[in-house]
């Protein structure tokens, strides 16, 4: 294997590997704003400018290729003094915007400018002014004083978008990004600049000016919004979501996630139409009631019907813990038949980077933690027909808005002699319900969803409920910055009254005389390891940032695929 | 002495001219011998590179990919742009037919099916003409399809004029191929070079108009006959644009090695007034100049200039007496760099608009000492880190000019006079931790 010496350190390497790269790979940081693992190389930021011996001039780092015997310096005189001249480059022209960026503290250009930086610069002239707030696309908004025309943004929409929507009109320090003639960013990707403009040019419409990034705490979660099961980060402050961002995992969505994703997955848990605490219907009113009485309340209307009558339908959007409890509880204590889920599946609703016709999180993970129709059992259609012929008078329902899917699904369920439901919004389905349980949602509890292709990945609280699993993860406590203000994730919370859906189950298996030994989600999951074959091996550790495959058969992937 | 590129034959732009003093017969001849035989002659003649470097071009010939399945290319730059420069519109005027059967010689040397001929869109008036004269030769068959017919050849290749947009950069060889193909004009980084992953990333060579005029002369009389024109290690003839303070500006083709003070004194008729001269650029306005006191003996050829801390370049030769204003001439200069510099990397887009900033500013009377090491450490900080030279053309003539004249911009600056500094602002604190003291 060929070898290169960077600062000191004997590498090995790949024929065609940049100096880049290797450095990325063996943990040398080389600072850099232009290049990105994913796109094309452009070479035009100059600040991975390396000392190679033997060769006169400094090379860049991104585009330069490894040779056998390469001697690379990233430290030296010459180095260090050539980045910082390209530092003081940028900067010159630079707005002095920081206090008011939303990029301050997570912009490369401010963190470079403590790191490789001389801290003064000698530039007494006027600064070269340009527009402020340009609407790209519906989502994006540009900056053009701000921008290091690095072509990040121009080079994602080309390359991995697929649409040439962005480009680069004027010349030297004129030069800015507009829009191509007759187009807006409007990919179905377009927010995944705002994350790679390595300064605050770009900005999330629906995030701007919302919080300095240092008063959020970010926790790391999967998207609810289709089967790929994009690795996010959830960013709160004050108990609410106010933005995701996409998670590296190159084993499913690289660095990038799709706009629906990004914005359409979290305002349901900051809505104003949560359910806040159990609700009873009496006499057509809601009323809002204990838990207590509310799981006294199921259990007794349950335990009015013949086993027959009672139908189970789990949830592609609640948790693999979720769901398992919940079948245990169907089958084991009600000896239940009819069990399915409803999969949303949306033919053609797809496209080739990553959004999935499945448009739920965990089709696959209900569906082996024992969401199926026992022997003899209806199906998730057999289930409504059964309701509309008046076979099966009791519905106990996870977390799906039935009704709002289809009104031959509403008419149904208003058929029901007792509807349950678990849910975290008011909804068409909750209006139909006889007992509303309030479920926490994805961001609330801990878990695991299995995505399209057998990962299972976990989700994790990011936003506190009364009833919160705060053993794990060690909390993730608020703590003081360097500037002397709060990380204040719980600081002054407004909390949901609302519980993971298989704590919810396994309060009323108790009331039922059977004994639940877990209290935490990751107890649920380890009695799915050892339990369910295609689990086996797996824990939260396991899984940990970014998932592990579960073992599939493949007739599972076939069916799940229906 | 012999002219090479722009004979004195009258109406020499006529086809039949050119056909009835010999045109079109080296095309002949170099199609009758192999692609090797004719890359070796102008190898031996020493022919080297017009448009700035000095580049041998047999050599850059030879660089080309013998076997390959991909399509190659010629591009021939006309985009002319430099200031003080201006020779290649001369041949496009006078002399155009030995430029296209100089195209039709290269392309059958590196086996090219297609040439690009680009000129800069200024040029509306020459690119009218050199498509005239490139008709006329398709017309009598020796371009395209049928010259396989006229030259008995089997080789055939098409000629297409492509007319720039007004840009400086792009006569930079591959901003130049990015602008064929209808993109941007940003240069590539180097590597991967034209030969291997040039026009449309295929192989590709790239020559100054004036390189590819002289080519039908070396075939027709041969590599020995040109190598013993002018300066041995850079023979043959240079067309020398010699403007600012002379006589007679103009184009003259001289021979290599001629020497610089009878090119402004016996061409171009020396300085108006019998002033004294200043200053002289020699090869366009990106080269590094020389003082008045430093032409004595000096040659017009890339060793002899390149010796004494300039260059050949294009050999635009830019005179300027004893009563220029270099301060002014040095902030239009890096006006112009600003102006034309593409944008592309850091230090060339902020740079040279800085270096015009304060040039302007000490010009303007509002100069500090400090400043004249300021424009020499800006210039010194693109030099050397940017993608194409065009950041070398922004800086040589600051951190030159204002060493070699540094008492004259010492004259124009106060001495330590502090002047305001409303935009000094993000300057930070310069503490090697700068939150370490901030306490919690
Ligand atoms: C900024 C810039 C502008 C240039 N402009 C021209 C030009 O107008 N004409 C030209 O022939 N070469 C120009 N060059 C040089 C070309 O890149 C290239 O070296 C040349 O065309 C090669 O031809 P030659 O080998 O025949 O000299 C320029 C180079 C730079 C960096
Ligand atoms: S907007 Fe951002 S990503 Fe795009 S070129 Fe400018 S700095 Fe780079
Ligand atoms: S592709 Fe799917 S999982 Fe990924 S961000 Fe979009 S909706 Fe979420
Ligand atoms: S050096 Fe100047 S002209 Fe050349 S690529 Fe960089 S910005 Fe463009």
């Amino acid at each position: 294997m060929p070898k290169i010496v960077i600062d000191d350190k004997e590498l090995d390497f790949n024929q065609g590997q940049t100096i880049i790269q290797i450095a990325e790979e063996n943990g040398i940081d080389i600072p850099h704003f232009c290049w990105h693992e994913c796109l094309s190389v452009s070479g035009n930021c100059r600040m991975c400018l390396v000392e190679v011996e033997k060769i006169p001039k400094l090379v860049i780092a991104c585009s330069t290729i490894a040779a056998d015997g390469m001697v690379v310096h990233t430290q030296s005189e010459k180095t260090v003094k050539a980045r910082s001249a390209v530092m003081e480059f940028l900067l010159i022209n630079h707005p002095l915007d920081c206090p008011i960026c939303d990029e301050a503290g997570e912009c490369k250009l401010q963190q470079y400018a403590y790191s490789h930086s001389v801290g003064e610069s000698r530039f007494t002239e006027e600064k070269n002014h340009k527009k402020k707030r340009v609407p790209l696309g519906p989502y994006v908004m540009f900056d053009a004083e701000r921008c290091i025309s690095c072509s990040r943004c121009i080079r994602f929409c080309d390359e991995i978008a697929g649409e040439k929507q962005l480009t680069f009109v004027q010349r030297g320090d004129k030069v800015t990004i507009v829009t191509a003639p007759g187009k807006q960013l409007d990919n179905p990707y377009s927010l995944n600049v705002t994350d790679i403009c390595p300064v605050g040019a770009l900005t999330n419409r629906d995030f701007r000016f919302k919080s300095r990034v240092w008063d959020m705490s970010s926790t790391k979660s999967i998207c609810s919004g289709c089967s790929r099961g994009c690795n996010i980060e959830v960013w709160v402050r004050n108990n609410e979501i106010l933005r995701l961002t996409p998670r590296h995992n190159a084993e499913v969505n690289s660095y990038w996630m799709c706009d629906n994703g990004r914005l359409n997955t979290f305002k349901h848990v900051n809505a104003e139409n949560r359910v806040d605490g159990p609700y009873l219907k009496r006499e057509g009113n809601l009323i809002k009631t204990g838990w207590d009485e509310a799981i006294a309340f199921a259990v007794s209307e349950l335990k009015s019907f013949g086993k027959d009558e009672i139908a189970f339908i789990g949830s592609a959007f609640a948790t693999c813990e979720d769901n398992y409890i919940f079948a245990k509880f169907a089958k084991s204590a009600w000896s239940a038949k009819n069990i399915d889920f409803l999969r949303h599946v949306k033919p053609g609703e797809s496209d080739k980077l990553l959004v999935m016709e499945d448009k739920s999180p965990n089709a696959l993970g209900a569906q082996l933690a024992g969401i199926q129709p026992g022997k003899g059992g209806l199906n998730f259609e057999g289930i409504i027909h059964a309701i509309k012929e008046g076979k099966i008078k009791a519905l106990y329902l996870l977390e799906d808005d039935l009704a709002a899917i289809k009104p031959e699904y509403e008419s149904a369920l208003k058929k029901l002699e007792l509807l349950i439901v678990h849910s975290s919004n008011f909804n068409k389905t909750t209006d139909i319900a006889d007992l509303i349980l309030p479920a926490s949602t994805y961001a609330e509890k801990h878990g695991t969803f299995v995505n399209f292709d057998g990962r299972v990945q976990r989700i994790r609280s990011a936003v506190t409920t009364e009833d919160f699993d705060r053993s794990l993860d060690g909390f993730e406590q608020s703590r003081l910055d360097k500037f002397g203000s709060p990380f204040d994730k719980w600081s002054s919370p407004k909390k949901m009254d609302a519980r993971s859906s298989w704590r919810i189950i396994a309060a009323m298996y108790s009331a039922l005389g059977h004994k639940i030994k877990h209290t935490m989600s990751q107890e649920v999951f380890d009695e799915i390891s050892e339990t369910i074959p295609e689990f086996q091996g797996l824990n939260y550790s396991v899984i940990g940032d970014t998932g592990a495959k579960i073992k599939l058969k493949s007739a599972e992937t076939k069916s799940i695929k229906v | 002495m012999e002219r090479i590129v722009l004979p004195d034959i009258k109406d020499l732009h006529l086809i039949d001219v050119y056909i009835q003093n010999g045109g079109y017969q080296a095309v002949k001849k170099a199609y009758a011998m192999s692609t090797d035989d004719v890359i070796a002659e102008v190898k031996k003649s020493g022919l080297r590179g017009r448009g700035g470097a000095a580049f041998a071009t047999g050599l850059k010939w030879s660089f080309m990919p013998k076997t390959t399945d991909k399509p190659k290319y010629l591009c021939v730059n006309g985009d002319e742009s430099e200031p003080g420069s201006f020779k290649d519109r001369q041949i496009f005027e006078f002399n155009p037919h030995q430029l296209l059967e100089g195209v039709l010689i290269a392309c059958y040397a590196i086996q090219a099916k297609a040439a690009y001929i680009y000129i800069r869109g200024e040029y509306a008036k020459w690119v009218k003409l050199l498509q005239k004269a490139l008709d006329d030769a398709y017309d009598k068959g020796f371009v395209g399809e049928k010259m396989k017919e006229t030259l008995g050849s089997q080789f055939s290749c098409d000629i297409f004029i492509h007319k720039g947009a007004g840009a400086y950069i792009c006569g930079e060889e591959s901003a130049l191929m990015n602008s064929i193909e209808g993109k941007r004009a940003y240069p590539r980084v180097k590597p991967p070079f034209p030969a291997s992953n040039g026009l449309w990333g295929n192989p590709t060579t790239i020559n100054n108009i004036e390189t590819i005029t002289n080519v039908p002369a070396i075939i027709n009389k041969g590599a020995e006959w040109f190598s013993k024109i002018g300066e041995p290690k850079h023979p043959g003839t240079i067309l020398c644009g010699v403007s600012g303070h002379v006589n007679k500006p103009g184009v003259y083709e001289i021979p290599t090695g001629t020497l610089l003070t009878d090119v402004i004194y016996k061409l171009a008729g020396g300085v108006p007034g019998d002033k004294k001269i200043k200053c002289v650029i020699p090869g366009g306005s990106s080269m590094p100049p020389l003082r008045g006191d430093q032409l004595e003996g000096v040659k017009m050829d890339a060793d002899s200039l390149k010796a004494i801390g300039s260059g050949i370049g294009t050999a635009g030769v830019i005179v300027m007496d004893e009563d220029t204003n270099l301060v002014k001439v040095l902030a239009r200069i890096s006006k112009f760099y600003h102006h034309e510099s593409c944008g592309q990397c850091t230090p060339c887009r902020e740079g040279a608009g800085w270096l015009q900033k304060v040039l302007e500013r000490i010009a303007a009377g509002n100069g500090v000492s400090s400043d004249l090491d300021l424009l020499i450490s800006i210039a010194s900080n693109i030099e050397g880190n940017t993608v194409c030279a065009l950041g070398e053309a922004a800086a040589w003539p600051v951190r030159f000019m204002v060493t070699k004249f540094r008492q004259e911009f010492e004259t124009y600056v106060k001495a330590d006079v502090s002047i305001p500094v409303p935009n000094k602002v993000h300057s930070m604190r310069a503490t090697e931790f700068p939150v370490a003291d901030i306490k919690l």
